[in-house]
């Protein structure tokens, strides 16, 4: 790949140090993308979701070899659901199983059970930072924007489920915060194929509004390039 | 005497469901949200008829007592790296104060109504509207806006996010391609209107008449 392709990943261009960088893994919770969870559970089918089990975990190796900060989100309420609102709740219930209620794995989308925990295959390490989230926006109501503040990151390389939703959500929020987002296509999924390719085409338009968009291979040769 | 203020509106047959969620929408607890449009936007987006549905809309839900709420999108001296990053990539932010960042003429805003000024395409972004909102006891929103992919859905999702329960009017809006108005409407009901719902202004009038 030539070098103008590599400042290609980046809308605005770079080079850009590894330090101001960060790879931010969106809710690959059980409850979302694994069989026996909740969308599973709905009947949904996560076959779309799971196909990017692979491609995710190869991106998460290209950041933990490069060093850079690894965040992983989980959508999750406390467990008396204080923190759950009450159309948030409705809306889901009108399925046959809402958040908060019992099933296979546990309460749906609380705090600590089976359903709302992290996929094992992209499990944190320790140290990683791991974000609970109770919007769709990682950024809502979390300490995700003072954390990356504190750390000095700048920019964010987005991967996860689901793109139309939480996806979506944390790159627009991203751009709000005036951090420089990338969504990595190979690396994102949605259950419904067109609002997977209408998302894409929405944050390809004009350039990238919003963030950009690319793919993990780019993305490894990115940070081979970037400085420390 | 009757507090018309409190009667409860006919709830909405919006797609997914029957808005607001509970049943239960008034004048006390709902604001009409006018996003974007200011003159340059209007003009870019050849918005006049989106402009002119919203606009019928502001006269009837002023008249019902419902908020009224319009967002300007600019920058200003604190926000300029938001505004250069979308000005490299071609989409020119007006400043503030300019003619292009002003409200279109043909919007007449009641007194009382709350002006939102925001740098991104998020009207509640480093902005007073939430607590604002709040303070006056409003659930319910009523979105329309320009343009359906920026600020109209950048604004809901994080309403959505913030508990409102939102209604997005699809002729009061208009996106920078029909696909993609399509697309994000078409994203704001799915799994039974993850970010709310969406309707016609038709049936908003049907509504706010019925009392």
């Amino acid at each position: 790949m030539s070098a103008a392709e590599h400042q290609d990943f980046w809308p605005l261009g770079g080079p850009v140090d590894k330090a101001r960088i960060a790879l931010i893994i969106i809710d690959m919770q059980v409850d979302f993308c694994a069989p026996g969870g909740w969308i599973d559970q709905l009947g949904e089918d996560v076959s779309n979701t799971r196909a990017v089990i692979g491609p995710i975990c190869e991106a998460v190796d290209a950041a933990r070899a490069a060093g850079i900060t690894v965040i992983h989100t989980r959508e999750g309420h406390v467990g008396d659901l204080s923190d759950l609102n009450a159309n948030k709740q409705w809306r889901t219930r009108v399925h046959g199983l809402g958040i908060g209620d019992s099933g296979k794995n546990g309460r749906i989308l609380v705090h600590g059970e089976p359903g709302w925990q992290i996929i094992p295959e992209l499990a944190p390490l320790p140290g990683e930072l791991v974000i609970n989230k109770p919007g769709k926006s990682s950024f809502h109501r979390t300490e995700l924007a003072a954390e990356l503040e504190n750390r000095g990151i700048s920019r964010l390389v987005v991967a996860g489920v689901t793109s139309d939703c939480c996806v979506q959500s944390t790159v627009r929020d991203g751009y709000e915060h005036g951090i420089e987002c990338v969504l990595l296509e190979d690396c994102t999924a949605a259950v419904e194929s067109p609002n997977h390719a209408a998302t894409l085409e929405i944050l390809k338009a004009y350039g990238g509004r919003w963030g950009g968009v690319s793919n993990r291979v780019a993305f490894r040769e990115m940070l081979d390039r970037a400085g420390d | 005497m009757i507090e018309m203020n409190n009667t409860l509106f006919k709830p909405i047959a919006a797609k997914p469901y029957l808005w607001p969620f509970d049943g239960k929408w008034s004048a006390t607890d709902t604001a009409l949200l006018l996003l974007g449009f200011q003159e340059a936007t209007v003009a870019v987006l050849d918005a006049n008829a989106e402009l002119s549905v919203a606009n019928s809309l502001l006269k009837v839900a002023s008249a019902a007592g419902v908020t009224i709420v319009a967002a300007r999108r600019g920058y200003g001296p604190d926000e300029h790296p938001l505004a250069t990053r979308r000005r490299l990539l071609g989409d020119p932010i007006p400043e503030r104060g300019s003619a292009d960042w002003a409200l279109i003429a043909q919007i007449g805003l009641p007194p009382g109504a709350i002006i939102v000024d925001c740098a991104g395409d998020n009207a509640f972004f480093g902005t007073r509207l939430e607590e604002t909102l709040r303070q006056r006891g409003i659930r319910n929103l009523l979105v329309t806006g320009l343009p359906t992919d920026g600020l109209v859905h950048a604004t809901q999702r994080a309403a959505n996010d913030m508990g409102f329960e939102c209604l997005a009017i699809a002729d009061a809006c208009k996106g920078t391609s029909q696909a993609r108005h399509d697309a994000q409407l078409r994203i704001t009901t799915f799994g039974n209107g993850l970010f709310g719902t969406v309707a016609t202004s038709a049936d908003i009038h049907a509504a706010l008449s019925s009392l």
